[in-house]
């Protein structure tokens, strides 16, 4: 098992490696750079004629002058060493501060998706399965097709109504007024989980629709085996049985997806923040792209892209604990 | 002898898409202490099935006939009546392993291969006896050695497909008896393995059941296993029991016309040059089941206007045999 992690480990870093350079040069891609960007920031509107000489000198004073791959090691060095993702020219800081808290939002939102929809669709997927072509199966079977066929924005405003008729509360964004802009404090993030599990319930309600499903496929398959009606067989109480034996191979499409999921997760994330009026990265993401705010968009695509490489390497040794076939080779 | 099991009347329902099918009709047969019963038959002759039954591992859409009597004396004395268990009850926990054991004809299959082997045994036998997990271990090991798995201290730690197909078979052998049934249900043990394999397991079964003194079910669909293992033997055919009796008795002198064309058909080291009679046609679907007696549609010697008409009853042809069949019942066919 060690062996298998340093590996997965190993492999982790090369695609971590290989992605940022990617990023970078997605960064790269759009034409004109920071010193033109600044140059225009600084000067339209103030009469000046800035003169291409200008801006070659920022340029100079920026470093921007130097080869691609300095510039690029010089990015990823300052990101790796230092935390530091250099500066957000459209908000005239640096991209940590544009970041920020955000970056905890945001996963605070896509963790507690996650956890929300394996909590949910795990055991009643198992259940369906094992009570396969009962009314409550059936029950469930629609109510998969409702999830997958409601738009994630109708569920949420639909949501919204609720919560308020029911909870009366100020449901929208991620804080009540009094904590919106106080520092982190225990009652701040008791007011943040009061909040936090509305949008999570949007985006998991898809995506528990469709794991439900998996879970059940596959764990109709594995009840079927004759290792479990051997292991029946030597008397083994039925509930011990079906977590030991069948559901624990049951889960495997489910854990070997997760990456695939955050990135789904994170792709739906802004129109139901839009919806209900949560500040996270997505929607940064897109203004980032709109006005160009290259290192912003880099920050952003790097941190989420290492997120679901780290995410796959998770999965990777919880499969290889769930069947130990896999680190074996076998 | 005393009797370990017996099973009357024994009659399997499932509900399928298509109705109801019934592939075990009025089954009766009884195992004692120390004896072996051969289950013979075709595939979907109902052999498997009737073993589910006893272990009450049938799926859920399956149903037991209202006559089903299956009576089992447990290892305290106790008789219990399988048929009024519930499926989830304490009683059929303690008897599924405990107090029968199974095998598999898939050897590899049998086993979770997530599981190593060890941690099977060893859930075995903590399930029915009362032992630490140190013990525990100490005894799948002990039992790894006597199935004749070399190396037990190293196995035991292994994943069921590190070992061969011959030793996967001993470490289930060693999975079932390590609870210490009083019955072995063996269902087509040997099949899946290689002839030379197929005889050492079938040796090394055949010592085991002699020294634990357990009671045995041996399902088969080869004759020439039979008369190695079983003290009796049931032919079975679309359901039904056709013949019963003493293992050597019914191999040395057949009566059922199915069973004579099952002999016909084994082959022979003495007989090399002839050509192996085949029973002719096929075996009927249970959803299609003939009228009268189930076997007259391949039967060389039915009787027109009798055997596909009405069921044969059992009759006692000669002390000790049991058949079901026209041709020995003279005082049915005068009446019929």
């Amino acid at each position: 098992m060690l062996r298998f992690t340093v590996e997965r480990l190993i492999g982790m870093v090369v695609t971590m490696a290989l992605v940022s350079l990617m990023v970078f040069i997605i960064m790269e891609i759009p034409p004109g750079d920071y010193a033109d960007r600044y140059a225009f920031r600084k000067y339209s509107g103030t009469g000046i004629s800035v003169t291409a000489a200008d801006v070659q000198a920022i340029r100079v004073d920026l470093g921007l002058d130097r080869p691609m791959l300095i510039r690029y090691f010089d990015w990823i060095g300052g990101i790796v060493l230092r935390g530091d993702f250099g500066q957000a020219f459209a908000f005239e800081t640096s991209v940590n501060k544009v970041i920020g808290d955000k970056v905890w939002l945001t996963s605070g939102i896509l963790f507690a998706t996650l956890i929300l929809t394996y909590l949910i669709s795990i055991p009643i997927g198992i259940y369906a399965a094992v009570r396969r072509g009962s009314a409550v199966d059936y029950g469930l079977t629609v109510f998969s097709y409702l999830g997958l066929a409601l738009p994630n924005f109708l569920l949420a405003l639909v949501m919204l109504y609720f919560a308020n008729r029911w909870f009366g509360s100020d449901i929208g964004g991620l804080f009540s007024a009094p904590y919106r802009d106080a520092p982190w404090s225990l009652p701040r993030v008791w007011d943040m989980l009061k909040h936090l599990w509305l949008p999570a319930v949007v985006l998991a309600w898809s995506a528990v629709a469709y794991q439900i499903q998996t879970v059940r496929a596959t764990m109709s398959d594995e009840l079927n085996k004759l290792s479990v009606t051997a292991a029946r067989a030597r008397g083994v109480p039925e509930g011990r049985l079906l977590l030991k034996y069948p559901a624990r191979l049951a889960i495997n499409p489910i854990v070997s997806t997760i990456g695939f999921d955050v990135n789904r997760i994170f792709s739906e994330l802004p129109i139901v923040a839009v919806v209900l009026g949560l500040t996270e990265l997505g929607q940064l993401l897109l203004r980032a792209y709109l006005d160009l705010d290259m290192n912003v968009a880099g920050a952003i695509l790097l941190i989420l892209t290492f997120a679901i490489v780290f995410m796959n390497f998770l999965s990777d040794i919880l499969l290889a604990w769930l069947d130990p076939r896999i680190k074996l080779g076998a | 002898m005393s009797r370990l099991l017996s099973v009357e009347n024994l009659t399997i329902s499932f509900r399928t898409d298509e109705g109801t099918i019934t592939p075990v009709q009025d089954v009766t047969f009884a195992v004692d202490k120390g004896r072996t019963l051969g289950l013979v038959g075709e595939s979907g002759s109902g052999k498997s099935v009737s073993t589910k039954a006893l272990m009450r591992l049938l799926p859920r859409t399956a149903s037991l006939g209202a006559d089903t009597k299956m009576h089992y004396t447990a290892k305290d004395g106790q008789v219990m009546r399988i048929e009024t268990l519930s499926d989830r009850s304490r009683e059929i926990r303690a008897l599924r392993g405990g107090e029968m054991g199974m095998i598999f004809q898939e050897p590899m299959a049998s086993f979770s291969p997530v599981y190593t082997i060890g941690n099977q045994i060893i859930e075995a036998i903590r399930l029915h006896r009362p032992m630490s997990k140190r013990e525990a271990r100490a005894f799948a090991i002990d039992m790894l050695d006597k199935v004749g798995i070399s190396n037990a201290g190293a196995r035991i730690d292994q994943y069921a497909h590190e070992l061969s197909g011959g030793m996967r078979q001993r470490a289930m052998i060693a999975v079932a008896l390590s609870a210490g049934p009083a019955l072995l249900i063996a269902d087509e043990p040997t099949t899946a393995l290689d002839v030379t394999i197929q005889a050492q397991v079938l040796d090394l079964m055949r010592d085991l059941q002699r020294e634990l003194g357990m009671g045995m079910i041996f399902i088969t669909h080869d004759l020439g296993v039979i008369a190695q293992v079983a003290d009796d033997v049931a032919v079975m055919y679309l359901g039904s029991i056709v013949e019963r009796g003493p293992a050597r008795d019914v191999i040395r002198a057949p009566k059922h016309p199915y069973t004579q064309g099952l002999l016909a058909a084994l082959p022979s080291l003495d007989t090399l040059s002839k050509r192996l009679t085949p029973i002719p046609g096929e075996i009927p679907s249970p959803n299609a089941r003939p009228s009268g007696c189930p076997f007259h549609t391949r039967c060389a010697q039915k009787i027109a206007g009798l055997c596909d008409r009405k069921i044969p009853r059992e009759v006692v042809p000669e002390p000790g045999r049991a058949v079901r069949c026209w041709l020995y019942d003279e005082n049915g066919r005068a009446v019929a």
